[in-house]
């Protein structure tokens, strides 16, 4: 899993802007999806996301359908390919 | 878990099946909150080869104050330090710009993604493989017919063939081809044909819309210009071919004229510039005004000037006029410095 080709990434002061440049879709994130975003472009799958959020900041919450349907948003709109292997 | 995510609308003209979604798609955001433009339209030069009737532009021959080189590649610079994400070129013909590969070449070792328009007579086999080694987001080819005849009554000096060839040559190397028409009285009946031809030859999109009464198109607007039965007609082989071809070839048509982009932009202005090869940036192309001077000014500089000029009382009346009387528009190259 990891970002299309066209997709550019700009922070800005209210969130994270990420722009497919050929579909000329922009779409807009807060910081949690921004930190998605950076570990997807770490090369990171499913599973990696979901430890390193629920070990860093979100411990106590059950996050793996939210970030699952963030990537499923994310995949709609052509911003990432590939497979994100959910955990079984 | 909050994991917000909003969609925003296209950051150009390309507007795809959404469009009733426009205004609702962006509440909530301003281009005033935007650091820097998300793009950057820049027409590179003024000279070009052909003298197409409905040329927005009114290009030919250059301009006496074009940016130099050094100037060229300070703008090109800021782009990439104030991480612009698009730049389209045009021109004029972008590749008779001296500089234009150097730039190409700037920009994409910067990462940013780029567009080229140009009419594709300058692009024989060993161009196209140049550029198809500079992954470009798209390169983008006029075709006003679907024949040479058609073609090259619209665009005076223009050689269809060549533009074709251009098409072949970059879908070849695999560079996202897109080919621009702009209906007129003279090729609007092409308008299923082109779009069947685009298809055979492997074109990733077509790209339509109504013409833009600006610059030479304006001049030329009374033998130009579409009857609104000839639109009707237009419009409805356009969603009969967008059908044909979903999934297969993208065909994108801009529903508004400019007039009613212009209502638009009065409400929401986008997070774009406009750059002339002079380096002056226009405010939109529908309007005359200057908001910056990138031999005089940064990018930033300009960037907070374009914002503050949307709001200028003067701009605002006299874009109200335009809307009122669209003859006004043949004054959009009348330059006016705000």
């Amino acid at each position: 899993m990891n970002f299309t080709e066209h997709v550019k990434i700009r922070n800005e002061k209210f969130g994270t802007v990420i722009f497919e440049t050929l579909t000329e879709k922009i779409f807009i994130t807060n910081e949690t999806g921004a930190r998605i975003l950076g570990l997807i472009g770490q090369g990171r799958d499913l599973s990696q996301m979901v430890d390193e959020l629920q070990k860093n900041y979100l411990a106590n919450q059950e996050i793996e359908k939210d970030v699952t349907d963030f990537i499923d948003c994310l995949k709609e709109n052509n911003f990432i390919a590939g497979e994100s292997r959910q955990r079984k | 878990m909050n994991i917000e995510a909003r969609t925003e609308r296209s950051i150009n003209s390309a507007i795809e099946e959404n469009v009733t979604g426009l205004k609702t798609a962006i509440e909530g955001m301003s281009f005033e909150d935007y650091k820097a433009p998300l793009f950057v339209a820049w027409q590179i030069n003024s000279e070009c080869n052909l003298g197409c009737l409905h040329c927005c532009e009114e290009a030919g021959h250059s301009m006496p104050d074009e940016m130099n080189k050094e100037e060229v590649f300070n703008f090109l610079q800021q782009i990439a330090d104030l991480n612009i994400p698009y730049v389209a070129f045009s021109g004029g013909e972008p590749l008779l710009h001296p500089y234009f590969f150097q730039m190409c070449e700037f920009l994409r070792r910067n990462n940013v993604s780029l567009k080229v328009e140009t009419n594709g007579e300058f692009i024989d086999e060993q161009t196209a493989e140049k550029l198809g080694t500079l992954k470009f987001r798209s390169v983008q080819i006029s075709l006003d017919g679907a024949t040479a005849k058609t073609h090259e009554k619209l665009r005076l000096r223009g050689d269809w063939e060549k533009a074709v060839a251009a098409c072949r040559y970059l879908i070849k190397e695999g560079v996202n081809t897109e080919i621009v028409f702009v209906p007129t009285k003279f090729n609007i009946h092409e308008t299923g044909a082109l779009i069947d031809f685009a298809y055979s030859l492997g074109a990733y999109g077509v790209y339509t819309g109504k013409m833009m009464r600006i610059g030479r198109a304006a001049k030329n607007w009374d033998i130009l210009c579409p009857t609104d039965l000839e639109y009707e007609i237009f419009f409805a082989v356009l969603k009969e071919k967008i059908d044909l071809y979903k999934g297969k070839m993208k065909v994108y048509y801009y529903p508004y004229d400019v007039v009613e982009e212009l209502r638009y932009r009065l409400e929401s202005p986008s997070a774009s510039v406009l750059v002339l090869p002079n380096g002056k940036v226009k405010l939109i192309g529908p309007l005359p005004f200057i908001c910056g001077d990138l031999k005089k000014q940064t990018l930033a500089q300009v960037w907070e000037a374009y914002k503050k000029s949307w709001r200028n009382l003067e701009v605002i009346a006299f874009a109200k006029k335009v809307i009122a009387d669209p003859k006004l528009l043949a004054k959009s190259n009348e330059w006016k410095q705000i």
